[in-house]
């Protein structure tokens, strides 16, 4: 196919743990004397051939994978801490060797793995630019022509004869990536690198990005752990999973698949007797339930999702008025809201209720909920601590801007705002 | 757009290589040569002036014990002149072969984070010593001229001096060669780090630095002529002072192993270049 840039077709990646290499002088050459001398049957190589991945000594960091990209696409690469990301883009950018299986592609590639590759401490910033720019493989008369745009896009200018050693961090990261965003290869290969600097600054390497990709055509492959910039920088995704490919699409479809199947929601709970059930001898719980509003089965909970928390108890005791009360509790343990229930009278037998938890009422992040029961509005009956719990995803439609968004809670408040005066008179 | 395509797999090859792709990097080259520099005599007093130095205070050490207090003879050269032609050329290659024995070892970081032919490194660093070693040899002329001013000792202008170039090209691609080997190794064997500087220091022993080949006893003279650097310092001392033992089987086995070793040190570099990097 014209249009396709890279083909990956099997590819596999071998890791030997523990001490690498076998070991030592003396035990390879051991083997070697046994293998090659002796003739001796020799393990180590019997599980070269074919090694079980559930063998201790073996890791698969990358098992089968098999995908193509297209030319002008930015595919995002996501996946668990340890899921064969950063070694599939280390195979690609030629640093490390595949145990199996090939990459085929056309085109320059530069891989920006790290932010300040080649930088030395001693040196200026001026001479940090031209040996960084050679290691990612500028020509000269490239960086050359673009040194003032380099300079200018970190906002170093005063300092560019100074050591970089005495650079502040954030000048320090500003002046290699401000190198690395005027890279023109075909293939960029951006691992995670936007994990540093200020909010501005992710903001301006993004948009920088998104201009590559999106005005001059390049292929853009992209690791984040921030679902976030994915969905805002990519087009396509890709989805690993301990080393093999899970799924590979549209970017909001893998992004959420992703998503809903590393949220840890208990959504539901339920006892079939009273016997087992949680509770004392007035009151025992038998169903909890959390009911997220989605637009499409399968998506995750984010932060518009209005949720209904629907609950229900034996009342084990005679005409009690009894009201229920919903606490929920950020991860940390901090309580966002204790929301009571009208008191009504109640005769033996099932209660059940539900309440409605509105969506952008609530930040991003992991949320948990317990529930007490009341008496006369005054004497606590049971309290069930921790017993649904969910995570909020975050989303912010076309806000640039990737920062932790700050708050326990993200209500949409009536906001006003216009320019009273067209012009300044 | 360029319709270069590339294919990656897991084997590698020893002609993974080529010197387009080389030459692309010679800017990078370039700049580690003026880094090197820079990182060597920034916030220094004396600054570059240190490369003069330390051969200096060497020739001062080996006057002392090897001159005066050994008394190792040194023919009709003086010996100050006899042990700075030494030191130079041995400076030449001890630096090509230490600055490169441990490339993959000390560049572990950058290795793997970003590709560049492997090559680029040891080049560079060769190619840093010989203008060191270009500024010593200038110093040495300086000295033979004060000694033909002075002490009336006749220069050697004949052409055997064009055979100079040569002689440090043929030094430093041995230093090259054997320290592309030694990178290989002790990337995957730590332990023979300490094994190669005493190697090294051992080596010099017998290589006619401090002694000329005439001084040799008959019972060990084939632990220094199986060295094929010292048919290249006889001929550099005769070339440059008019004396030393010269054979033209000798300098042949010198340019032959140089040739040899070099490629083949450049082979099995870039065959085990790419594996070692998950190693290292």
């Amino acid at each position: 196919m014209a249009n396709t840039i890279i083909e990956v077709e099997n590819l596999s990646k071998l890791y030997k743990l523990g001490t690498i290499g076998t070991g030592s002088l003396r035990q390879d050459l051991q083997r070697w004397w046994n293998s090659s001398v002796l003739k001796k049957h020799d393990p180590f190589f019997d599980l070269q051939d074919d090694a079980p991945a559930n063998d201790r000594q073996f890791l698969w960091a990358l098992r089968d994978v098999n995908f193509g990209v297209d030319q002008g696409d930015a595919l995002g690469i996501i996946g668990s801490n340890g899921s064969g990301k950063s070694t599939l883009l280390k195979i690609i950018s030629r640093i490390v060797r595949p145990t199996q299986g090939y990459v085929r592609g056309r085109g320059k590639i530069s891989s920006l793995l790290e932010v300040g590759t080649g930088f030395h401490q001693e040196l200026t910033g001026r001479e940090n630019i031209y040996i960084s720019g050679y290691i990612l493989g500028m020509s000269k008369p490239e960086i050359k022509s673009k040194f003032d745009e380099i300079v200018a896009f970190s906002g170093i200018e005063k300092f560019i004869d100074t050591p970089v050693k005495r650079y502040s961090s954030g000048m320090y990261v500003r002046l290699a990536f401000a190198v690395a965003a005027h890279l023109e290869p075909d293939i960029l290969i951006v691992d995670e690198v936007l994990a540093v600097g200020d909010a501005e600054f992710q903001k301006k390497c993004l948009g920088k990005m998104r201009e590559v990709s999106h005005g001059h055509g390049r292929t853009i492959l992209f690791v984040s752990h921030s679902m976030q910039a994915v969905n805002n920088l990519c087009n396509k995704a890709l989805w690993l999973d301990k080393g093999r490919l899970q799924e590979i699409g549209d970017v909001t479809a893998v992004v959420n698949k992703y998503i809903s199947k590393v949220q840890k929601n208990m959504l539901k709970q339920e006892w079939d007797t009273p016997a087992t059930a949680p509770g004392n001898d007035l009151i025992r719980f038998s169903k909890l339930e959390l009911i997220p509003h989605l637009d499409h089965p399968g998506a995750p909970l984010d932060i518009r999702t209005p949720i209904t928390v629907k609950f229900q108890f034996w009342n084990l005791a005679e005409d009690q008025e009894l009201s229920v009360g919903l606490h929920l509790f950020s991860y940390g343990g901090e309580c966002i809201f204790d929301v009571p229930s009208p008191s009504i009278q109640c005769q033996k037998g099932l209660v059940e209720g539900e309440c409605l938890i509105p969506g952008n009422l609530l930040n991003d992040g992991s949320y948990y909920i317990s529930l007490i029961i009341v008496k006369d509005t005054s004497l606590d009956l049971f309290y069930f601590e921790e017993c649904l719990s969910f995570e909020l995803e975050d989303f912010r439609g076309d806000i640039k801007w990737f920062g932790k968004w700050m708050g326990s809670v993200r209500p949409k408040l009536p906001f006003r705002i216009e320019q009273t005066l067209p012009e300044l008179v | 757009m360029q319709e270069n395509h590339w294919e990656i797999s897991s084997k590698t090859s020893y002609w993974g290589w080529n010197l387009k792709e080389l030459w692309s990097y010679r800017h990078l080259v370039a700049s580690l040569i003026r880094r090197e520099f820079l990182l060597n005599y920034q916030q220094t007093v004396l600054g570059p002036v240190w490369i003069l130095i330390q051969p200096i205070m060497t020739l001062i050490t080996y006057v002392v014990v090897f001159g005066k207090v050994v008394g190792i003879p040194t023919g009709s050269i003086p010996p100050l002149l006899f042990y700075f032609s030494g030191i130079v050329l041995w400076n030449l290659f001890n630096d090509s072969f230490s600055g490169t024995a441990f490339t993959f070892k000390e560049n572990a970081h950058i290795f793997s984070k970003v590709y560049f032919p492997r090559l680029v490194m040891p080049i560079s660093v060769v190619s840093t010593h010989f203008l060191r070693f270009l500024m010593q040899l200038f110093l040495l002329v300086l000295v033979m001229v004060y000694y033909w001013l002075f002490r009336d000792m006749p220069l050697p202008v004949t052409p055997l001096l064009l055979t100079l170039p040569a002689i440090i090209v043929v030094i430093g691609a041995i230093g090259l060669a054997l320290g592309l080997f030694c990178s290989v190794v002790t990337a995957k064997y730590r332990d023979l780090v300490n094994f190669i500087s005493l190697g090294v220091r051992l080596f010099m022993f017998i290589t006619p630095v401090i002694y000329p080949m005439g001084a040799v006893p008959e019972k060990v003279r084939w632990l220094v002529e199986i060295n094929p650097l010292t048919p290249l310092f006889e001929l550099f001392r005769y070339a440059l002072l008019g004396e030393g033992t010269v054979t033209v089987p000798g300098l042949l086995y010198s340019v032959s192993f140089a040739a040899i070793s070099l490629l083949a040190a450049t082979l099995v570099f870039n065959k085990q270049g790419d594996k070692l990097i998950d190693i290292v």
